[in-house]
């Protein structure tokens, strides 16, 4: 061991160690021979016979210990270093492809390790499970709720055997009011539990304790980060202030870190779970109040869970049926992480697969680059196995080259992974947890490089070195490797078994190739379908705003009226506004929904409408046409009466074909509000096109348009035609409303293509860039693959095709000839991918819409494109191939 | 049969080195001639192993080798046996012993 060392530090007074030792034996045996009455002459050859390969010997003495496997990695380097930085074109290709797999890989690995293993800051959160209730009639994936009430969460608190600790959340926005204006934020009633639950500690004061919101307790509340910045510009001295919440004073004792957005909120405030306490009413039977989050007892499984609530929720039923329980339901109990991840952890995967789907053509590439070296380097290597190197030691010789490639890649690889992830995490849709737009990646979730995804790098990399190391490595050293030395080492007799090998390996990356773009071209079809789909107006140029008047006096539906009639004319006066309504709903979106009663008609349990509230603007603003009858007038609002305008989708589900016009509309969602008229029939005056009221894609469903003077309870919102960018009036709009009220809050406002891109773009738009990018790099990859086997093989016929045009053959027949066998290989290739892409789409079906997922326009476009950039891949080797002059070229050797 | 000696010298090639080298110092040379002779001409030692072979050893810690001066007045590498050296010899002759003892009880009592 210590001698090994010795040698492998001195390695030079080892070789002449070693040298003087077995010339020391040669000449005692020379000595032997000659004693023994030999010429010298002849005592010498019959010495040296009998000592076999001085050089051999050598070689195996120094194979006796340990060192020589360094040494021999070290000359190993030594020589790939050399050898590459000869054929550098080669090598920036090579490493150039590697690093675009591995680079992409690591960004897609590093999201995934982060949303999916390491998303939250919080204490054991993956136990932490919430609660789904599901209605048995509805298909399985619409959750009925996910919030109950107040007693249904005392029971599931105080009956349960399987949590550990429960908490309930109420998101509730605060009005905060000061000397300027009333501004809204978003705040959660939390219970006091809540923040020991997550177990992140404060960055400033401390968290709810037991006692607070207790009856007779202090009223306290925690802020967030953001809005501590923002607001009040990190000032810790704000610290045990008094603020005036929800028209309530409350006292700030903590404030959390950057990394935390429990309860998705700006302000935390503790709940008080006893009806109507804190001053804050609670509608006690409305389901849609509390979010309950658990965390699960140790070894209690999701469904163990899942089934003993269900039990209690069943008592509950029993004991009150009505309209808060489905007639079959049942309790299913998810992860935290999938309530907030949920869905957008597939898209996650398939863009892993993509991915992966990359890298694997980067390695053919490679693999197809490495071959063609091997090929030509085939009498090198013989030369050196006949001068003693072993299978083992040239393999490992070609594997070192192929390792010094990866390593190279996996530098750059990581350089582009760190751009990469920058870009990505600018366009990942993010929101915060418990947020009605769940099924995204959570806001305190960090996307970096971290050990555990440069560790995944690594193994990439060495994963690609054996991928595509390997195979032209066995391919090098088979067979009797000192015979083909003889060869040329460019004949095309030896080359063919390496051509099978490389044209399978551009088959297999134009098939893969295939798969991703169809995979793309799919995502882009139902993205353009997406955002190219009618909504009957320009979104770029229709402003909306939601307005509360939670905390002002407007009781009276006069009062409301007035209120937001007033500020309709103001926001009409505003330079660039064209036309100005209000309305109930935001589109695509429709307004309320609603059972209905027609007048004359048995009354029939699954007719429902919705319901919007609008004025007399409401259908010029948004370009809705008039099909028969007329519009709500000025005059039906002033003097409330009971009309109603119905969409096209109304006419046809419930009058077929008879007359629509004149017929009386109940809507049973008006008998259980406060100051509107109970049992009121509204008499239809119009029929109006359709337009979307269920989001972008689904067609529309029925709806009535009904003068919003009619009802006092509820909160508007203003919608605005622009003729210039909605978002540069905002402010304008903010400072009428006001100068109206400066007690009402504007809680959401901008263009209705910002709204789009909130609710319905931002995922969707994510996948598309993201496989965009991936499918862009793997056409380039097979490109490049298509094109250096073609001049490849082009190189290696330069005789034959010397002969041929010294025979006379035209440009055109070269051309031809070269050309069509490449694309043979693309044509197989593309056949191959079309195949497998119609086996994987249908993994895709969950992320697309408004395209079937084996649609023949995407698969065929594919096919041509690749097809026709495929034949230029091939065409310019073979177009020099044509040019070659015959003389050269059949001297070229 | 050179093929089969070939074989058996392979398997015990360690040890007959080790045994010859036991006693006392001795060089590469040497060590052929003397298992060449020992064994009446029935191994030849070719150099091709005999040196991997001693290198090995001295890998192991089993030889120990200097340069010295040749009754002819030359440099020569001589081995020599170590402590760890002697220990493994006495366990592989044991083993040895044991292996042929055991062989020819087969042959005497199965014939």
């Amino acid at each position: 061991m210590t001698g090994a060392l010795r040698r492998l530090f001195y390695r030079r007074h080892a070789e002449m160690d070693l040298d003087a030792e077995l010339r020391f034996h040669l000449e005692q045996s020379v000595q032997d021979f000659v004693a023994s009455g030999l010429s010298p002459a002849e005592a010498r050859r019959r010495a040296s016979i009998s000592f076999g390969g001085l050089e051999q010997v050598k070689e195996e003495c120094r194979q006796a210990g340990f060192e020589h496997y360094i040494q021999d990695f070290l000359r190993d380097f030594q020589f790939a270093f050399r050898s590459l930085s000869k054929d550098r074109r080669f090598a920036l290709v090579a490493v150039f492809s590697l690093a675009l797999g591995i680079g992409a890989t690591t960004v897609m690995f590093s999201v995934l390790y982060n949303v999916v293993v390491d998303p939250f800051p919080y204490r054991d959160f993956q136990h932490s499970v919430v609660l789904d209730l599901h209605d048995l009639a509805a298909p399985p994936h619409d959750i009925a709720r996910y919030h109950y009430t107040i007693p249904e969460f005392l029971a599931i608190r105080d009956q349960n055997h399987v949590f550990e600790d429960i908490v309930g959340a109420y998101q509730l926005d605060v009005l905060y009011r000061d000397e300027k204006a009333t501004r809204r934020f978003q705040g959660a009633y939390v219970t006091a539990n809540g923040f020991s639950f997550l177990g992140v500690p404060p960055l400033l004061g401390r968290y709810f304790a037991p006692d607070d919101g207790k009856p007779g307790a202090p009223f306290v509340f925690m802020m967030n980060y953001q809005l501590w910045r923002t607001e009040f510009n990190g000032n810790p001295k704000i610290l045990g202030k008094t603020f005036f919440l929800n028209g309530k004073p409350r006292t700030l004792i903590g404030i959390m870190p950057q990394r935390f957005n429990g309860y998705g909120s700006n302000l935390w405030i503790p709940l008080d779970l006893r009806p109507g306490a804190d001053g804050t009413v609670f509608p006690v039977k409305d389901p849609d109040v509390i979010w309950a989050c658990a965390r699960l007892k140790k070894g209690v499984g999701l469904q163990a869970a899942a089934a003993d609530v269900d039990g209690i929720l069943h008592r509950m039923a029993q004991a009150n049926p009505g309209e808060l329980y489905p007639p079959q339901f049942r309790i299913v109990v998810r992860t935290l992480l999938d309530f907030v991840v949920g869905d957008f952890s597939r898209v996650l995967y398939i863009l892993l697969a993509a991915v992966s789907m990359l890298l694997l053509i980067a390695c053919g590439n490679v693999a197809n680059l490495l071959l063609a070296r091997a090929t030509v380097r085939e009498r090198e290597i013989a030369v050196r196995a006949s001068l003693g190197a072993g299978r083992g030691r040239l393999m490992r010789q070609l594997l070192v080259e192929s390792l010094m490639l990866a390593a190279a890649a996996c530098f750059a690889g990581c350089f582009l992974a760190y751009f990469g992830l920058k870009a990505l995490v600018a366009i990942i849709p993010r929101g915060p947890t418990a947020d009605l737009f769940h099924g995204r990646i959570p806001e305190e979730t960090v996307i970096g490089l971290n050990p555990a995804v440069l560790l995944f790098a690594l193994a990439i990399a060495a994963l690609t070195t054996v991928v595509c190391g390997l195979a032209p490595a066995l391919h090098a050293v088979r067979g009797k490797l000192p015979l083909r030395m003889f060869g040329s080492g460019k004949v095309t007799g030896s080359g063919f078994p390496h051509g099978k090998l490389r044209n399978g390996l551009v088959i297999a990356e134009v098939a893969l190739s295939i798969v991703l773009l169809t995979g793309t071209g799919l995502l882009m079809r139902s993205f353009f379908a997406l955002t190219h789909s009618e909504v009957g107006f320009n979104p770029a140029h229709m402003l909306y705003a939601w307005v509360s008047t939670e905390h002002s006096p407007y009781e009276t539906a006069v009062k409301k009226k007035l209120f937001y009639e007033q500020i309709v004319q103001r926001v009409k006066g505003l330079p660039g506004v064209i036309n100005a309504t209000i309305s109930l709903s935001t589109p695509p979106l429709g307004g309320a929904g609603s059972e209905i009663t027609i007048s004359g008609k048995p009354p029939h349990q699954h007719w429902t409408s919705m319901v919007d509230l609008c004025s007399e603007a409401y259908f010029q603003t948004l370009g809705v046409r008039l099909l028969r009858g007329r519009l709500l007038s000025e005059a039906d609002i002033d003097s409330t009466r009971q009309v109603a305008v119905i969409n096209q989708a109304f006419a046809r589900a419930y009058f077929g074909s008879e007359n629509a016009l004149g017929k009386k509309v109940k809507f049973n969602v008006f008998d259980e509000l406060p100051d509107t008229p109970h049992g009121a029939y509204f008499e239809v005056v119009g029929v109006v096109s359709d337009f979307k009221n269920r989001g972008l894609l689904e067609p529309s469903a029925p709806e009535a348009f009904l003068p919003h003077s009619i009802t006092g309870f509820g909160d508007r919102s203003i919608l605005a035609a622009t003729s210039v960018d909605p978002r540069s009036l905002l402010g304008g709009v903010e400072r009428e409303i006001w100068s109206v009220d400066p007690n009402v809050a504007v809680t959401h406002s901008g263009s209705i293509q910002d709204f789009l891109s909130e609710v319905a773009y931002t995922k969707a738009q994510f996948g598309v860039i993201v496989t965009s990018a991936f499918a862009g790099i793997g056409l380039a990859l097979a490109l490049v693959g298509i094109f250096s086997v073609t001049a490849y093989t082009v190189a290696l016929r330069t005789h034959e095709i010397g002969v041929r045009v010294a025979l006379g053959a035209q440009h055109s027949k070269v051309i031809a000839m070269v050309v069509w066998q490449g694309l043979r290989l693309i044509s197989v290739g593309i056949l191959i991918g079309v195949l497998v892409s119609l086996g994987l789409t249908r993994f895709l079906v969950s992320q697309i819409s408004g395209v079937s997922a084996t649609d023949p326009l995407t698969f065929g476009a594919v096919a041509i494109l690749f097809l026709a950039v495929g034949l230029v891949a091939c065409f310019v080797p073979a177009r020099r191939a044509a040019h070659f002059d015959p003389v050269v070229a059949l001297r070229y050797e | 049969m050179e093929q089969e000696k070939t074989e058996v010298l392979k398997g015990t090639l360690d040890m007959l080195i080790l045994k010859v080298v036991a006693f006392g110092p001795i060089h590469g040379y040497a060590i052929s001639q003397r298992i060449q002779q020992i064994s009446g001409d029935f191994f030849q030692v070719p150099e091709g192993s005999l040196y991997p072979a001693l290198h090995r050893l001295e890998d192991r810690g089993w030889l120990q080798a200097k340069w010295e001066e040749t009754e002819t007045g030359r440099e020569a590498k001589v081995y020599a046996l170590t402590r760890k050296g002697r220990k493994h010899l006495k366990a592989e002759i044991d083993n040895w012993e044991r292996l042929s003892e055991a062989v020819a009880l087969i042959l005497r009592t199965a014939g």
